[in-house]
């Protein structure tokens, strides 16, 4: 599964327009092979999930691990998160708008993008990393090879549980981040800007939608399948010792936090986008 | 430890679940177990109002929108879900209304006599009133709208005031000077005049007061006599009195004939009398003139002298006659 690594070469080391042309053709075969190996992945994972009863006694396991344990850190930056936007947002509105508009603004920041993309990040270093390490280890201690040797198939038992999971307890930690970011924005308005909780309540429900929280855990499911799915697969492609899994690990930060980044523009793109046409 | 598991698992994501759904239905207001009606409001536009606005009855909210949704005829029905305690007005108006200078808008209920003196809103209203079973209502025109009006007052404004200054140059301000200290001599001499004229004017006014009083009783009095005319023009008197004057006037008219014709053969006689005039002034023109017998006889001294001759004459014959008359008779008998 592992591509091929190979320099692209500059314009100036190119001697000759056939070469140009060849090193083009080589770096558009192998964008397209990423994406059949990735999309051929996708597709293992899927049907790693026929086997449901140990799909879903494994993924309660990864649950725990990957959404329960990662609500500390999701409730630590949600907790700052939310009073520093409350006091940004003091600092911007100073003189011009009505203060309750902090309650406005902290509620479409967290509850669309804050919550989900923070958290989003962390997850991808905690989560992503701790797939990615697990797995490159079980790949480089050919441990994978002793489960396939013993009948089982790695996917459905060690990623998709683990992608599962993901799915349903990113939005589960995301929402708790979302209502403890408000929470923490409400009381350093109260006590910091003397705001009044009636003013913050009224800026908080000027604008709520009950899709900007559908947004955001739908936003932030899409994450946890992109975070455990290239951990996953960061892992499984480990070799050559420790030294294999740190790269995989660090890889499947990067490449998370790259694709939840990219996954954050595509819904703005296409689900806000498209909201703010129909409206 | 998987029992755990499971039951860590378990209460975190029920947590999570039950707490997002309890502060979304918290921030959206929701009222979870309670009663409420619904009373749906008719409007021709419902400007920038959504669902989860505040409904307001006299300044407190008591309400929220439900839904809104398009009706039949170019319509809009608003469904107002208000709390039990709310008791609306008895003719009651929705209005809908921005809350704030930021977009939020909210629906009040007022009372009919209480809508605001725009002939359009009330014609509005007016026109939503017919559908049975529903509130009338309009909104109100925006912070947009309002602004917009309030921009193009201030270009015309804007306008006025260039033209005013191109019009109000050095030259008019020297001659508006020019007007204001002339007003200002004027001034001061009916000043004068009017100190110099006080008593008088005092003692006419006086006299004018005076007047006004008499007038005053003459009214009076006038008012009184017409009110006896009045109350004696339906006595029998007045009524032989008109009958009476019916008859003299009869008369005056033939009296007034008689005169006419009288008149018509006074002005013929005096025709002929002006011709005999102009004769006879002919005649005397002539006799001036010394023209004809009676012309020679008054203006010749020689006819005068001969006549008087012979008048002498005729008297010494007489004479003679009386002294000797048989000279001049002889009687002779047989």
């Amino acid at each position: 599964m592992r591509l091929p690594s190979r320099p692209i070469t500059t314009g100036k080391a190119m001697r000759s327009p056939a070469a140009a042309i060849e090193q083009i053709g080589s770096v558009t075969i192998r964008g397209i092979k990423s994406i059949g190996v990735a999309a051929h992945f996708v597709g293992d994972v899927a049907a790693g999930l026929r086997d449901a009863k140990l799909v879903a006694r494994e993924s309660v396991v990864q649950a725990r691990r990957l959404g329960v344990d990662s609500l500390p850190i999701a409730i630590f930056i949600a907790l700052f998160t939310g009073i520093v936007l409350a006091l940004l947002a003091n600092y911007s509105f100073t003189g011009a708008v009505p203060l309750y508009f902090v309650g406005t603004l902290v509620e479409k920041t967290i509850t669309l993008e804050l919550a989900p993309v923070l958290t989003g990040l962390a997850l991808a270093g905690r989560v992503g990393a701790n797939i990615a390490a697990e797995l490159g280890t079980m790949r480089v201690t050919e441990q994978i090879d002793a489960l396939e040797t013993l009948g089982y198939d790695p996917l459905s038992f060690l990623v998709a549980p683990r992608v599962l999971a993901g799915i349903v307890m990113f939005p589960v930690v995301v929402a708790v981040a979302m209502i403890v970011g408000c929470g923490a924005a409400w009381a350093s308005s109260i006590s910091l800007l003397h705001l009044s909780s009636g003013e913050f309540a009224k800026g908080l429900r000027l604008f709520f939608e009950t899709f900007d929280v559908r947004y955001g855990l739908v936003k932030s499911s899409s994450f946890g399948l992109a975070v455990t799915m290239i951990g996953s697969a960061q892992g499984l492609d480990a070799e050559g010792g420790a030294t294999g899994v740190g790269r995989a690990a660090t890889s499947a930060v990067v490449y998370s936090a790259v694709a939840i980044l990219t996954l954050d523009a595509f819904w703005a793109v296409t689900w806000l986008l498209g909201r703010e046409s129909a409206v | 430890m998987k029992r755990t598991n499971d039951l860590i698992v378990g209460l975190v994501v029920i947590g999570a679940v039950v707490s997002t759904t309890l502060s979304i239905a918290w921030v959206k207001q929701s009222d979870l177990g309670r009663t409420q009606r619904d009373v749906t409001a008719h409007f021709r536009d419902v400007g920038n109002t959504r669902v989860g606005n505040a409904v307001v009855v006299r300044g407190v909210v008591g309400g929220r929108i439900q839904a809104i949704e398009l009706a039949p005829g170019g319509w809009v029905n608003v469904r107002l879900k208000l709390d039990p305690s709310v008791r609306l007005p008895s003719d009651p108006v929705v209005l809908l209304n921005e809350s704030s200078l930021f977009g939020d808008w909210q629906a009040t209920v007022v009372e009919r006599s209480a809508l605001p003196a725009d002939a359009k809103v009330r014609a509005e209203v007016a026109e939503a009133s017919s559908e049975p079973g529903m509130l009338p209502g309009t909104s109100l025109p925006g912070i947009g709208e309002l602004t917009a009006v309030a921009g193009q007052i201030a270009g015309d404004v804007a306008t006025v005031a260039t033209r005013f200054g191109t019009a109000f140059d050095d030259v008019a301000a020297r001659e508006l000077h020019e007007s204001i200290r002339n007003v200002s001599d004027l001034s001061s001499t009916l000043k004068n005049v009017a100190n110099a004229h006080a008593s008088d004017l005092d003692s006419l006014s006086r006299q004018l007061q005076r007047t006004v009083v008499t007038l005053d009783r003459a009214a009076s009095s006038v008012e009184l006599t017409a009110k006896r005319v009045d109350s004696a023009a339906t006595s029998d008197d007045a009524r032989r009195l008109i009958d009476n004057f019916s008859v003299a006037s009869l008369e005056l008219r033939h009296t007034a004939t008689q005169i006419r014709a009288l008149s018509s053969r006074l002005q013929t006689t005096e025709a002929k009398i002006d011709d005999v005039l102009t004769a006879g002034d002919s005649v005397l023109t002539k006799i001036n003139r010394g023209q004809g017998t009676l012309g020679l006889l008054l203006n010749d001294p020689t006819m005068y002298r001969r006549t008087d001759s012979v008048l002498t004459e005729l008297r010494a014959l007489v004479s003679d006659l009386r002294n000797n008359p048989k000279k001049y008779i002889s009687v002779r008998l047989f």
